[in-house]
């Protein structure tokens, strides 16, 4: 049986359960925290910030994250074109895992978002417990990306010596930045017990399918 | 008015899944065992050995490697004679002094800020309750920790160090700081704490507020 067939909510922040009342607001008692049977409009917020991450992803790939600029010549890196580097110059497992974190990672995150988004609209109850574990991983992974804007911000910091070199942070890492926090965001709005709901629940929290 | 779920026998108590919204009975956990929903697999509830003094003892350390880690050279990178040292704070200031603020802010929250917030909040949290002392802000602090998580990123910047190291490998000469090695033990000292270290195993010590028990 689920919380909610017992008209129990749990709350967010401490896991406490509390009998939500017909008007479907009160605070947890021991911390505080808005209740609600479900995180309050998850579907659509969720959309908003995957969408927003699509398209940041493209500027993301298609500008440079940094430029070298050594003795007078200047050379831009954008995402893939680290990868290749490190493929190149340093040595393959490295390379292997920016690629997973920094090109497989976002793509497969949003591509996740999508089918999960999608999934819950049409109230579908296939793979339930698959498509849980999903967001579960989806969770846990999205961080990882963040790698190479440490890596930017790290070289621009160490390469600083003037006319001999300098590495400079270019508009992609912006752009890359963003793909990552609002893909964080888009998962965290995200509620789980979603894919779990039938149509027919009460307080039903889903907006109605487009 | 709500009222909080009665409890049911002895220790038991009734969870819903937060991710499955599947209730269960869980009673008392041995300590170091989980306990998982049987409907999606999700981590029901949690006793971590060791009690509160094992979480105390692993924040401390790891609030002073966190001190040592932003106090120290992190690297020195030697080209055409010269020396750049830099510390962790250097790659947020670094982007800062590119023009790239917004970038600079979330480096910095990151690898700085998020870690030495939750770090703190759980400790005062820890010792709050171990203490038995009506600290201010308890519940405030415990429920940052959760919401600092994810943006909590040491092991992330780490990979970041090694990816810079041979980047620069075949340009310049790299020397380790202290720092760094402070950054190693901090990760290292950080995963145990926060495997030690259960939120809603503090929310059920700390209760209902007094007042609210009187006002129900």
């Amino acid at each position: 049986m689920r919380a909610r067939d017992a008209g129990l909510a749990s709350c967010h922040t401490c896991g406490m359960l509390l009998h939500l009342p017909a008007s479907g607001h009160t605070h947890c008692l021991r911390c505080k925290t808005p209740m609600h049977m479900r995180k309050p409009k998850s579907v659509s917020q969720s959309w908003a910030f995957l969408i927003a991450a699509m398209i940041a992803y493209l500027p993301a790939n298609l500008y440079p994250v940094m430029t070298v600029v050594s003795f007078g010549k200047a050379q831009s890196d954008t995402i893939m074109s680290g990868v290749i580097y490190l493929l190149l110059h340093g040595d393959w497992p490295l390379a292997l895992i920016v690629f997973v974190a920094s090109v497989l990672v976002p793509l497969l995150k949003m591509v996740a978002l999508l089918y999960l988004l999608i999934t819950v609209q049409r109230k579908s109850h296939l793979r339930n417990q698959q498509r849980t574990r999903l967001y579960r991983v989806v969770e846990l992974v999205g961080r990882w990306s963040m790698v190479d804007i440490f890596v930017v911000a790290l070289l621009a910091a160490l390469v600083n010596v003037g006319a001999v070199a300098t590495i400079e942070p270019g508009p992609g890492a912006i752009a890359f930045t963003s793909v990552v926090i609002l893909t964080i965001f888009a998962a965290q709005s995200f509620d789980p017990r979603l894919i779990w709901d039938y149509p027919g629940d009460i307080n039903d929290s889903t907006e109605p399918t487009r | 008015m709500s009222s909080p779920e009665p409890q049911t026998a002895a220790g038991t108590e009734v969870i819903a899944c937060h991710e499955c919204d599947a209730l269960h009975r869980v009673g008392q956990l041995a300590p170091g065992a989980t306990a998982r929903c049987h409907v999606c697999g999700a981590t029901l509830a949690r006793n971590p050995k060791g009690g509160l003094e094992r979480p105390i003892a692993l924040h401390t350390t790891a609030l002073i490697l966190l001190l040592l880690a932003n106090t120290f050279p992190f690297l020195t990178l030697e080209i055409g004679g010269r020396q750049e040292i830099t510390t962790i704070f250097g790659a947020s200031k670094a982007l800062y002094n590119a023009g790239m603020g917004e970038l600079a802010v979330v480096v910095y929250l990151t690898s700085i800020l998020a870690p030495a917030l939750m770090i703190s909040s759980s400790l005062y949290v820890l010792l709050a309750v171990r203490f038995r002392k009506a600290l201010p802000a308890v519940r405030l602090l415990l429920s940052w920790t959760g919401q600092l998580e994810p943006w909590v990123m040491l092991d992330v910047f780490m990979l970041g160090v090694l990816v810079a190291f041979v980047k620069l490998g075949n340009m310049a000469t790299m020397h380790t700081g202290v720092s760094l090695y402070a950054f190693v033990l901090l990760i290292l000292v950080l995963a145990a704490a926060s495997s030690s270290f259960d939120a809603q195993l503090l929310w059920r010590r700390l209760g209902i507020p007094e007042r609210h028990k009187h006002a129900s």
